[in-house]
């Protein structure tokens, strides 16, 4: 999933990604439920159409040799490749960097993977829950007395992806001015581990682990996640924030209280700002919370669920989602890109059905007409 | 490595951001070779610098916040009052030779500072701001204030996060923080691309909230497929036999995740169960994933037996997708992390010597380390000042004496 999510990310930000997916089955993500209409199909994935917008795809099979010298040749006339197998793997395709560098030395060849192209897990087996493990996350997630909690969704994938796109821009950015080319590698667990709030550095630096624990959904009682009445809201009070919070909270009176008076009183009394705060969240819709928490100022917020997210106003007023067709799939709402770039807007287009480009990649990079595809259809390369 | 041909070697970036997710996107510049200057002031500081952990009687201890120092190592440094005229002038002056400005306030705070996106071009043609609002610089929430964690909850994950059967659950981390960071960096490395193409810079907007939905993009299509809202599935997988098992070590536990026939045949043969195989109960995808409970018992039997270490080597020497929960100290000392040369060692004057994980987008041909230790407190007023705007002694020591620029912030700003 990195990689495709890389990908991505190039592909609605304006490169051309050609996608190499293997004949027949096409990318795992093909399989992945759930499918459009509920039935599983390879072109309705809600995984696969989301991580492979913009993309277009070939099917070639590079374990073959006759699919491997395509696939270089291919290469030859690309600016980057992506790459997101451990390092025996591309081994044994004889696809490693070095191989990819002896066709074009001035390819951009960014791997990603959970563990990287070198040291002793390199070539371990991965998934999400494996690189959030191993990347420190996983320990640190769930509720202090009990088992720890893997995050929602593919989140080491996710990130992972991300720092393998900005790596991959930046290594185009160095090969435009020195002519030469580069491998922007990216491990998942060294993403995952750089970004552990105050976790990591505190230790290392105290070699205390006094902060390195599980903490459940409650850092105080000013930041954490309550009930309201028809769902939750978080709540994130700094002690510069207290002034709006009890704004928002119409609990003005807090402000002459002493057991609140400072931040330091307010931890004494946790418990009881805690029950303040239970009281007053579970009086009121999240949407209420929230409003009240944005005439105040005050750092409150809605848990949001899909549906949410889909009905958002907000959302809605800037055009976030981005309605997309496709042919198989149907027509959906897709969320929109990371960021905005005015000067070169992001414009991401429906995913490619398998194979769907053959025809106009082996025919326009390599001079292959029809007869040659129907060679290279029967002999399954393709 | 010769600084000269590290990537973003030439690039500048001056750096107006605070606390978690604007420096964590422009240390990411910074480790690739960008010359990142971070803006403070003595009454308006960076928040990470209070978070030091170490009492209130250490000396100078804004230099020595842990916190602080991950996340603007490679950085330099200087003071600048933006909220006075001739503060601005100099941040103007500053932009001017800049390629990149990145700012995380409120959406409203760099049009008051008169700095915003027209300002900076009225003094460099082809500049490229990175805004990073929370909530977006338009649309009727705008006003809206939200911190990291407040961003998750926006942006839809903590709705799937949770125990099953029970509530949504946040991340241990800030984690709109670092995600919006990632985003903003390789945003900017984009425009830098586009104006060499153009000539032309742009405003950048990663509004925090936007940039964290598209790493749940695909429950948001499952959702109108199925109109059915997800449940929070804990430690399992949709499809895999997957979950955490307690192993010998206090809280230690180990993830271990098997889809296919030939990962359960492997996993088996690991645990010395290979009777599993043939058994009913687990004999194929099906009914090994209706049958979890009853499998995680017989894999728990082994792990518990195991530190989570060990058990993880022997199943993926196997091919079992496997890894031990490391704790932060384990993931620190970890064998692979080490053999990496992920972690470097730092000093800096006040802060003295620790380790801390080095740049992760990692260049093959031009390898990139911590090579400036994380900045004090006006560390390069002189830098700044003297070398870069060609200010003298006297109008530094003047700007100095005005309070325009200062060598110790003002303590009663984050107590």
């Amino acid at each position: 999933m990195a990689g495709p999510w890389c990908t991505k990310l190039l592909a609605d930000y304006g490169a051309d990604v050609i996608k190499v997916e293997r004949p027949g089955t096409g990318d795992v993500s093909r399989g992945h439920g759930p499918f459009a209409g509920g039935v599983p199909h390879p072109e309705t994935s809600a995984l696969f159409v989301w991580l492979n917008t913009s993309k277009r795809s070939i099917t070639l099979d590079v374990t073959s040799a006759t699919g491997r010298g395509l696939a270089l040749r291919i290469a030859a006339q690309c600016d980057a490749v992506a790459l997101d197998r451990s390092p025996s793997q591309l081994e044994r395709l004889r696809l490693s960097p070095e191989d990819l560098h002896a066709v074009n030395e001035r390819l951009v060849v960014t791997c990603v993977s959970a563990f990287g192209q070198s040291g002793p897990y390199a070539d371990w087996a991965s998934s999400n829950a494996v690189a959030y493990a191993a990347g420190g996350q996983y320990y640190i997630t769930g509720d202090p007395e009990r088992e720890p909690l893997l995050n929602g969704g593919y989140q080491a994938e996710y990130q992972a992806g991300t720092w393998a796109f900005g790596a991959a821009l930046a290594a185009l950015w160095q090969a435009r001015a020195s002519g030469e080319g580069q491998v922007a590698e990216v491990a998942g667990v060294e993403a995952m581990a750089s970004i552990l709030e105050f976790y990591v550095p505190d230790y290392v630096y105290r070699k205390s682990e006094a902060l390195s624990r599980r903490r459940g959904n409650f850092a105080s009682a000013a930041v954490g996640i309550y009930p309201a009445a028809d769902g939750y809201i978080g709540i994130h009070c700094m002690p510069k924030n207290w002034p709006q919070f009890i704004r928002a909270m119409d609990a003005e009176w807090m402000a002459t209280d002493e057991r609140f008076a400072d931040n330091r009183a307010r931890l004494r009394h946790d418990d009881e700002l805690s029950a303040q705060i239970y009281a007053w969240a579970a009086g009121l819709t999240k949407q209420e919370a929230y409003r009240r928490a944005g005439e105040a100022r005050a750092p409150i917020t809605p848990v949001n669920t899909m549906a949410d997210l889909l009905a958002s106003e907000h959302l809605r007023a800037r055009g976030f989602f981005r309605d997309i067709g496709h042919p198989d799939a149907g027509a959906m709402r897709y969320a929109g890109p990371p960021s905005r770039m005015p000067a070169s807007p992001p414009q991401p287009r429906r995913a490619p059905r398998l194979g769907e480009h053959n025809a106009e990649v082996f025919g326009d990079m390599l001079g292959l007409d029809g007869r040659d595809l129907t060679r290279l259809s029967a002999a399954g390369v393709i | 490595m010769d600084p000269a041909r590290l990537p973003l070697n030439g690039v500048r970036v001056l750096d107006l951001t605070m606390v978690w997710a604007g420096p964590y996107g422009t240390r990411l510049l910074a480790d690739m070779g960008a010359e990142v200057i971070k803006v403070e002031a003595a009454r308006s500081w960076d928040m990470l610098r209070s978070l030091h952990f170490l009492g209130g009687t250490t000396e100078r201890w804004w230099n020595k916040s842990a916190y602080f120092n991950h996340n603007n190592r490679n950085k330099y440094a200087c003071t600048i009052d933006l909220q006075t005229e001739r503060g601005r002038e100099l941040a103007l002056r500053l932009a001017a030779m800049s390629d990149v400005v990145v700012e995380n306030y409120r959406s409203d705070v760099v049009r008051k500072l008169r700095l915003d996106y027209a300002d900076l071009r009225s003094v460099k043609d082809d500049i490229i701001l990175v805004s990073m609002p929370s909530h977006g610089k338009d649309g009727p929430e705008s006003h809206h204030v939200a911190y990291g964690t407040n961003v998750e909850q926006l942006a839809g994950l903590v709705s799937i996060t949770g125990y099953p059967g029970e509530g949504p659950h946040k991340s241990p981390i800030a984690y709109g923080d670092p995600n919006a960071g990632a985003i903003a960096a390789a945003s900017a490395v984009a425009a830098l691309l586009h104006r060499e193409r153009t000539g032309e810079g742009q405003h950048v907007e990663v509004a925090q909230w936007e940039a964290m939905i598209p790493n749940i993009g695909e429950f948001i299509l499952a959702f109108q497929m199925s109109g059915r809202l997800p449940e929070s599935i804990g430690n399992a997988h949709v499809s895999r036999v997957q979950n955490v098992y307690g192993c010998a070590g206090d809280d230690e536990w180990v993830s271990i995740s098997v889809g296919s026939d030939a990962e359960f045949a492997a996993l088996c043969g690991v645990i010395g169960r290979a009777d599993l195989v043939r058994d009913t109960r687990f004999a194929d995808v099906v009914s090994r994933r209706r049958n979890q409970p009853e499998l995680d018992a017989i894999i728990g039997e082994w792990t518990r037996r195991r530190r989570h270490e060990e058990a993880a080597r022997a199943l993926q020497a196997a091919g079992v997708p496997a890894a031990p929960l490391l704790k932060i100290p384990q993931l620190v000392a970890n064998e692979h992390l080490n053999a990496r040369g992920f972690w470097e060692e730092v000093t800096q004057a006040d802060a003295g010597t620790w380790t801390m994980e080095g740049p992760a987008w990692r260049m093959w041909r031009t390898p990139a380390h911590v090579r400036v230790p994380p900045p004090m407190f006006g560390e390069h007023n002189y830098y700044v000042f003297r070398h870069l705007l060609g200010l003298s002694e006297e109008e530094i020591a003047a700007l100095e004496g005005d309070g325009v620029i200062a060598t110790t912030p003002d303590l009663g700003l984050h107590a």
